[in-house]
């Protein structure tokens, strides 16, 4: 009957209607395995570098389907697909280009380059028609713009900037984000090609693309691609540059994503370090309390940067280091100078060390804030990098305090440390304590106390380590060492003290110091 | 010997101020050539630099450069006695080493990195591979969210995307994988009167 017939026609059209239970029985358990396949096949990837040969369908279980797609695919293959006029060809031959260019090791950056296919995948970016293409084309240049200076030149060369540029505009976040990753890459590679992306407005075209709905990966991308546009010196970026970058990075500074902020503190750090007019730029955009509240941070990534822009601010005039005084710098400095890794000790003791520099205000606000014991320790303790800059901090600290600030500073046990490492073989560190040295003795002066100190610093052992140095090699220290044994220990000559500062007389007693030198 | 101080005026060129006046110096051998002032009551000689500083018997002495004489003519002479205040701190000041000082930023530390390469493991999976949906192959539960296994254009490789994703991402799509896959239950009671009818 007919309508049995038309019927049974549309049945059979259903997955599972008329067929026989058996075989349904099958097409399910198969299909079952594969999603299992599937689902497996995912996670090694993740650790393999290895592309799923067998597709999860029902035409895949036919043996004579090829599993090797990728493997024989060769450059001469892709060369032929990528110049090809068609389409799929096109995104084929530049899918198979983008997989060698991820590959772990090796990739054939140079091979593709001479194959002449860069100027092909810059014309793929603008194909907005064709979104395959322009990812896989993206992702193939961000790699070869990974590699050396030359390849990224290379990139550059073939026009992909404003591609780039343009295709940061793209409404598929994935193939913008794509952009933001490639443009980053020829930023980081100098200062020359970061300016060429300046010139082409890269900057106003990155900043638009922050949003509060903005996903986090993305934004990670965007803040280190900002940071590599904020990198680099001789020259440093454009100052405009600078200022219209400037605020979307304060605004990134107070996310809490450890990547993001990790970026944000290398773009400020390279931005604060060089002349005191760019400490300036960034000093004025009040960042300076957050910068140190990111050197608590408990993720090294942003302690680091964190630690290295304030490094930087104080490294300036004496109203930047003031601001990073007043944004509570001095209270995070002890922690961060007991820092388990040398090199954050090293660097908390290169900033210390300058804002020891700075004017006597400015010392005493160490010493009430208690940075004498921690410098004391790392001057002890320290790794030979952490205890060359401490030993600046004491002679900086020498050198412009008041003569009680300096008798605080022995009495803390600093002068017994230097002179501990009198026998260091780093000459300029020899210069630097013979320096701090003399700048005790000469408070000392002051207070009529040059016997007691001579005393004090014969009893240290610092007289014979500084009479030894009458013999070194180096002709500045002989001297150096030769003038402090003649000025303040001529052993005959008794040198009368002066009687009128009885009220002023304080002692370098070293109280904290487990010998006992009573003066 | 006085060694007072005379407040006459100088006669001399501008970098010579009141301050660096000094009488009749203590240690003076020979009778300068020239006599900085030509004030008649007491001989005035005008301190042009500090050059040293040194302390004997429990005095400060600074070694002294006379303006208009030689450096032969340099003599030391006691704090006490001096009255150029500026020109010894300058001395003082130039004492200090350059060592002093804001020190900028050596080299690099360890830095993020300038450059990064795009790894195919840390691949982009679904939707994020930007691949167009051909059609869905397959869903799964097993991941405690629903799944489907979708085969994208252009490619051999099919992967697992949410199903909250596809519905929005590719209706259409998720709509056929539906359909194919309707099934009509029918009632036994309705089958066994019609088979009892025939």
């Amino acid at each position: 009957m007919p309508t049995k017939n038309v019927t049974d026609e549309r049945l059979g059209k259903f997955k599972n209607k008329g067929k026989d239970p058996a075989k349904l029985r099958e097409k399910r358990i198969s299909e079952c395995v594969e999603l299992r396949k599937a689902h497996k096949n995912e996670s090694f990837m993740k650790r393999r570098n290895v592309t799923l040969s067998s597709l999860p369908d029902e035409d895949a279980l036919s043996p004579d389907y090829s599993t090797d797609a990728v493997s024989v695919y060769s450059i001469e293959d892709i060369i032929k697909d990528v110049n090809d006029h068609n389409k799929e060809a096109q995104t084929r031959g530049c899918q198979a280009a983008r997989k060698l260019l991820s590959q772990e090791s090796n990739p054939p950056l140079k091979e593709i380059i001479d194959a002449g296919l860069l100027s092909r995948f810059v014309s793929f970016l603008g194909m907005n028609d064709e979104p395959t293409l322009q990812f896989e084309a993206a992702w193939a240049l961000t790699n070869i713009a990974s590699g050396t200076s030359w390849h990224t030149q290379q990139v550059v060369e073939s026009g992909a900037v404003p591609a780039f540029i343009s295709l940061l505009a793209s409404p598929m976040l994935h193939i913008s984000e794509q952009a933001v990753w490639a443009l980053g890459n020829i930023a980081g590679d100098g200062s020359a090609s970061r300016d060429i992306l300046i010139e082409c407005n890269v900057i106003p075209a990155l900043l638009a693309r922050i949003s509060p709905d903005t996903p986090v990966g993305y934004l990670r991308n965007l803040t280190w691609t900002l940071s590599n546009l904020c990198r680099n010196k001789n020259p440093c970026p454009p100052l405009s540059a600078v200022l219209q970058m400037l605020p979307s990075l304060i605004q990134l500074l107070h996310l809490s994503d450890k990547d993001i902020l990790s970026d944000a503190c290398w773009a400020i750090s390279y931005l604060s370090d060089g002349e005191n007019e760019r400490i300036d730029v960034v000093v004025k955009t009040g960042i300076v309390p957050r910068l140190v509240e990111l050197m608590g941070h408990r993720e090294l990534s942003v302690m680091t940067p964190a630690l290295r822009s304030i490094g930087n601010i104080v490294s300036g005039s004496d109203q930047q280091t003031q601001a990073a005084i007043d944004a509570g710098v001095l209270n995070i400095l002890p922690q961060v100078m007991r820092h388990p890794k040398a090199s954050v000790q090293k660097e908390a003791a290169w900033a210390l060390s300058n804002i020891a520099a700075g004017p006597c205000k400015q010392i005493q606000q160490l010493i009430t804030c208690g940075l004498l014991p921690p410098l004391v320790e790392q001057l002890r303790n320290g790794d030979f990098k952490t205890q060359r800059e401490a030993v600046w901090a004491v002679t900086n600290f020498t050198s412009g305090g008041t003569v009680e600030q300096v008798v605080s500073l022995v009495q803390s046990g600093a002068l017994e440390a230097i002179i501990n490492l009198l026998q260091v073989k780093d000459s300029k560190v020899i210069l630097v304590i013979l320096d701090a040295v003399n700048n005790v003795f000469m408070a000392a002066e002051k207070l009529g106390e040059m016997d007691k100190l001579s005393l004090l610093v014969e009893e240290l052992g610092g007289l014979d380590r500084i009479e030894m140095l009458q013999n070194h090699d180096n002709e500045m220290i002989y001297r150096a060492a030769h003038n402090l044994i003649e000025k303040y220990f001529c052993g005959n000559e008794v040198e009368e003290v002066k009687v009128d500062s009885t009220e002023d007389a304080f002692e370098f007693r070293t109280a904290d110091v487990p010998r006992t030198f009573e003066f | 010997m006085s060694m007072s101080l005379t407040t006459e005026p100088p006669n001399d060129g501008p970098t010579v101020t009141e301050e660096n006046k000094m009488t009749t110096p203590e240690k003076k051998e020979k009778k300068p050539d020239e006599v900085a002032e030509e004030e008649e009551e007491e001989e005035e000689y005008v301190v042009e630099k500090v050059l040293n500083r040194r302390v004997v018997k429990g005095r400060v002495e600074y070694l002294l450069k006379w303006k208009g004489f030689s450096n032969e003519d340099n003599t030391w002479e006691p704090e006490d006695n001096l009255d150029c205040p500026d020109l010894i701190a300058e001395f003082l000041q130039s004492q200090k080493s350059a060592h002093e000082g804001k020190r900028k930023a050596e080299g690099e530390g360890d830095e993020s990195k300038s450059k990064k390469k795009k790894d195919d493991t840390e691949k982009l999976r679904g939707f994020a591979r930007g691949l167009d949906p051909e059609r869905i192959i397959g869903a799964t539960d097993s991941t405690g969210e629903l799944m489907f296994l979708m085969k994208w254009k252009n490619s051999d490789e099919a992967d697992l995307v949410p199903a909250k994703e596809a519905n929005i991402k590719c209706p259409q799509v998720v709509i056929s994988f539906y359909e194919e896959r309707l099934t009509w239950h029918s009632y036994p009671t309705e089958d066994e009167k019609k088979d009892d009818k025939n």
